[in-house]
C-alpha cells in the first residue's frame, strides 16, 4: 500500500471535509439537505414570513386534499434541490387534480389548506465507504458470490465488500401518481463499479393505503433485501452474510402491488409483485421469469413479524456458446421478526432457499443502545445444500451444493453525527466440514474446508 | 473508481473532522441556530423560491450532530430547554385524545388518519431542535439517529415519505390552528386556545 499517498490523502480529505462543512452553514442552498427534511420545507418555514405564507396557503385551498394524499400517497421523497418551475408546474398539477380526488379522498370534505409547497423533484441518496480485512489469505471472503474477489487472497485490506454509492430521485407528479429512479454503483460481477439501474418505476396510489408500481423494484425476498444497500438502516457492515448468500436475484420487472391495513393497534403490509428479471455477468446471462412473491409485515408496537414467500423459473445462458441451461424452479422462504422498544433490540430471519437443493439459512442478532453507541452481535449459519428425495446427485454435485458455514460477529456502530455513523465489526467464520463456505477462488486441489478465520471491517455509512 | 488505498484515509478524515466538529460546537451549535435563523429569515423575506433551501440551512445547521438534549443543554435557546412537549391538533378537530401509539404511528407515516377516519397531516420541526428530539424520545422512543435509519429504509424502498416541515413551535401552532386535520407537537407552555391538546407524554 502506497504509505506516502494516505497521509496525502488523509491531509485532502479532512480539509475538503471541513471546508464543506463551513460552506453548509454558510450558504444553505449548496447544501445537501437532510433526509428527514421533506422538501416540502420552504414556504412557511420561519415565522418571519407569515405574510407570504398566509397568500400561498389561501391560493391552495382547492390543492388542500391532495396534501394528505401526497403525503400519504407514499411517495419516496428526499430533499433539496428542485426548480421552481417544477414547483410551479406541480402545484398548478395538484390544483387541477385535486377537486377531482376530492370525493375520493379520506380527506375532509372541507379543504384545509396545504402546508407547505410540495417539490415535484426530489433528490437524494445513500452509500458505504468501508474497508475490510480477512485472515484467510488462501482465499477471498465476499458477501455477494457474484463478486470476482474479495478480501483475503486478493487484498490483504479490501474495499469491494464496503463500498457503494446510491443516488435517488423522486418525482411527484400528482398527489396520485409519482416515480422513483434509483442508481447504484458498487462492485460487480465484471470487476466494476459500473452504476446500475435498482429501482424505476411509476407508482399510483388508489389510495393512501392502497398502490400499484409499474416498473423495476427490489425484491423483499428477505426482511433487509429491499434496503441491503442502506447501510445506514441497520447495525451490522453488511446484512448477515450466511443469509444473505441465499439472494440470488435483486430486482424485479414487472408490477408490484402494496396493500397496508389497520387492525386495531396492529398493522399490516401485503405486498404482491410480479414480473421477470435478467442478469448478466461476464460469462453468462441469466433470465428469470414467472417470478412472483408474496410478503407480509405485521407490526404491533415495537414487535414486527414478517413471512414472505417468492418463485421464479429461471435459466442460465453461456454467453460464449451461446448454450442455455434447462429452466429450473427456485423459491425463496422467509420469516423473520425483529423486538425494538428502543433501548435495545433483537432481530431473527430463517430462510429456506430451494432451486436443485435445499438450503436452510438464520441468524439472530441485538444490541443495545447507549448514547450514540450500539454494541452488538450476530450469530449467523447456513446449511449443506440438500438434494430432493427422488434425485440421484453425483460426489461431486454434493460436495459442490455444500456451503455450510456459520458466523459469530460483535461490533460497534457509533452514530457520530447527523446522517452518518461508522461502523466496526469482528466476524469469527467457522466453516463446515467438507465445506469451503462462501469463498471464492479457492486455489485449484486445495480444500480450505472445517477453516476457521475472522473477517475486521470498518465502514462509514452516511445518507443525503 | 474507488482506490483502495483511498478507503482507510478517507474512513478516519471522517470519522475524526466529524467528531472534532461535533466536540468543539456543542457551543457553536446553539450560536449557529441563531444565525442560520437570521440567516433564513433574511433569505426568506428576499425570495420565497429560496425558501426550501434556506430551511433545509436551518435544518442542516442547527446542530451539527445528533447529539441528546442532555449534549447541548448547557447552551440550548432557554425556552426549550424547560419545555414539555405536548401534541395538539386544531381546536376545531373532532379529535379529542390520541394515545402515543397512535401518534407514533401518525407521525412515522403508517398511518394517514386519525382512529375515527379524518385525514391526519403530521407537521415536524427541524431537525436538531430540541422539541422534535423529545417528541421522538418520549412519544415515538426514537433517538434521531433511529429516526433517520427508519425514515431511510421508508424513502428508499418507495414506501413513504416524512412529514412536512415548520421552523418553530409558532409556526406548528398556526398551521395546526388553520387546519382540522394537521397534527403538531409544541412546547406546553405555547399551548392557546387555537389548539388542543391530545396527547401529553
Amino acid at each position: 500500500m502506497p504509505k506516502k499517498y494516505c497521509l496525502a490523502t488523509l491531509v485532502l480529505v479532512a480539509s475538503g471535509i471541513s471546508v464543506a462543512e463551513a460552506d453548509q452553514k454558510d450558504n444553505p442552498a449548496s447544501a445537501s439537505a437532510n433526509i428527514g427534511v421533506s422538501a416540502s420545507a420552504p414556504a412557511a418555514a420561519t415565522a418571519n414570513v407569515p405574510a407570504s405564507s398566509r397568500k400561498k396557503t389561501r391560493a391552495k385551498k382547492v390543492a388542500a386534499p391532495a396534501n394528505p394524499a401526497a403525503s400519504a400517497a407514499a411517495v419516496a421523497p428526499s430533499l433539496s434541490g428542485a426548480s421552481a418551475k417544477a414547483t410551479a408546474a406541480s402545484n398548478s398539477t395538484v390544483r387541477s387534480t385535486s377537486a377531482e380526488k376530492d370525493s375520493a379522498d379520506k380527506a375532509a370534505a372541507t379543504a384545509p389548506p396545504a402546508i407547505t409547497e410540495q417539490q415535484m423533484f426530489k433528490f437524494g441518496g445513500f452509500g458505504t465507504l468501508g474497508i475490510s480485512h480477512s485472515s484467510m489469505n488462501q482465499a477471498d471472503y465476499v458477501i455477494d458470490s457474484d463478486m470476482p474477489k474479495g478480501a483475503g487472497r486478493s487484498s490483504d485490506w479490501s474495499a469491494s465488500n464496503n463500498v457503494r454509492v446510491t443516488a435517488h430521485v423522486t418525482a411527484d407528479f400528482t398527489p396520485r401518481v409519482s416515480a422513483i429512479l434509483q442508481v447504484d454503483s458498487e462492485y460487480r460481477s465484471d470487476g466494476s463499479y459500473r452504476p446500475e439501474i435498482e429501482w424505476f418505476n411509476v407508482k399510483y396510489a388508489f389510495t393512501p393505503d392502497v398502490y400499484m408500481r409499474v416498473g423495476r423494484v427490489a425484491l423483499p425476498t428477505f426482511m433487509d433485501s429491499e434496503n441491503r444497500d442502506v447501510g445506514y438502516s441497520y447495525v451490522w457492515v453488511n446484512p448477515p452474510a450466511d443469509l444473505y448468500h441465499q439472494l440470488s436475484i435483486p430486482n424485479s420487472d414487472g408490477v408490484d402491488l402494496v396493500y397496508r391495513s389497520e387492525i386495531g393497534e396492529a398493522g399490516n403490509t401485503f405486498k404482491a409483485i410480479y414480473g421477470t428479471n435478467t442478469e448478466k455477468s461476464p460469462n453468462s446471462e441469466s433470465i428469470s421469469k414467472n417470478l412472483w412473491g408474496i410478503f407480509d409485515t405485521f407490526e404491533y408496537g415495537p414487535a414486527i413479524f414478517h413471512l414472505s414467500y417468492q418463485q421464479r423459473r429461471s435459466s442460465s445462458r453461456n454467453l460464449q456458446t451461446g448454450v442455455s441451461g434447462e429452466w429450473n424452479n427456485y423459491s425463496d422462504l422467509s420469516v423473520g421478526a425483529s423486538y425494538d422498544p428502543g433501548n435495545w433490540f433483537v432481530i431473527s430471519e430463517w430462510v429456506q432457499h430451494r432451486s436443485t437443493t435445499k438450503v436452510d439459512a438464520m441468524y439472530f442478532s441485538g444490541g443495545y443502545r447507549i448514547n450514540k453507541f450500539t454494541p452488538y452481535f450476530t450469530y449467523g449459519q447456513n446449511s449443506a445444500g440438500s438434494f430432493l428425495s427422488d434425485s440421484a446427485p453425483s460426489a461431486a454435485a454434493i460436495e459442490r451444493a455444500n456451503r455450510a458455514q456459520s458466523t459469530t460477529g460483535v461490533g460497534l456502530r457509533w452514530d457520530f453525527m447527523r446522517n452518518y455513523d461508522f461502523k466496526v465489526q469482528y466476524d469469527q467464520v467457522q466453516l463446515s466440514n467438507d465445506s469451503n463456505g462462501y469463498l471464492i477462488n479457492v486455489p485449484t486441489g486445495v480444500t480450505l474446508y472445517g477453516s476457521k478465520f475472522h473477517v475486521i471491517s470498518a465502514v462509514v455509512d452516511f445518507v443525503f | 473508481m474507488f482506490r483502495k488505498w483511498l478507503i482507510l484515509p478517507l474512513l478516519l478524515a471522517v470519522a475524526a473532522f466529524a467528531s472534532s466538529t461535533q466536540a468543539a460546537s456543542s457551543v457553536q451549535a446553539a450560536s449557529s441556530v441563531q444565525a442560520a435563523s437570521s440567516v433564513q429569515a433574511v433569505k426568506s423575506r428576499r425570495t420565497s423560491k429560496n425558501a426550501q433551501a434556506a430551511s433545509n440551512a436551518q435544518a442542516a445547521s442547527s446542530v451539527q450532530d445528533t447529539s441528546s438534549v442532555q449534549d447541548s443543554s448547557t447552551v440550548q435557546n432557554a425556552t426549550s430547554a424547560l419545555a414539555e412537549v405536548v401534541v395538539v391538533v386544531s381546536s376545531r378537530s373532532s379529535v379529542k385524545s390520541l394515545t402515543a401509539e397512535q401518534a407514533t404511528k401518525i407521525f412515522l407515516g403508517k398511518v394517514v388518519s386519525f382512529p375515527n377516519g379524518q385525514a391526519a397531516v403530521p407537521i415536524d420541526q427541524p431537525e436538531g431542535s430540541a422539541i422534535r428530539d423529545e417528541f421522538y424520545a418520549k412519544v415515538v422512543h426514537k433517538n434521531p439517529s433511529q429516526l433517520t435509519a427508519y425514515w431511510a429504509k421508508v424513502i428508499f424502498t418507495g414506501d413513504g415519505q416524512p412529514p412536512s416541515l415548520l421552523g418553530d413551535s409558532a409556526a406548528v401552532r398556526k398551521a395546526v390552528s388553520h387546519n382540522p386535520n394537521a397534527i403538531g407537537y409544541i412546547e406546553k407552555s405555547a399551548v392557546n386556545r387555537s389548539v388542543r391538546v391530545v396527547l401529553e407524554p
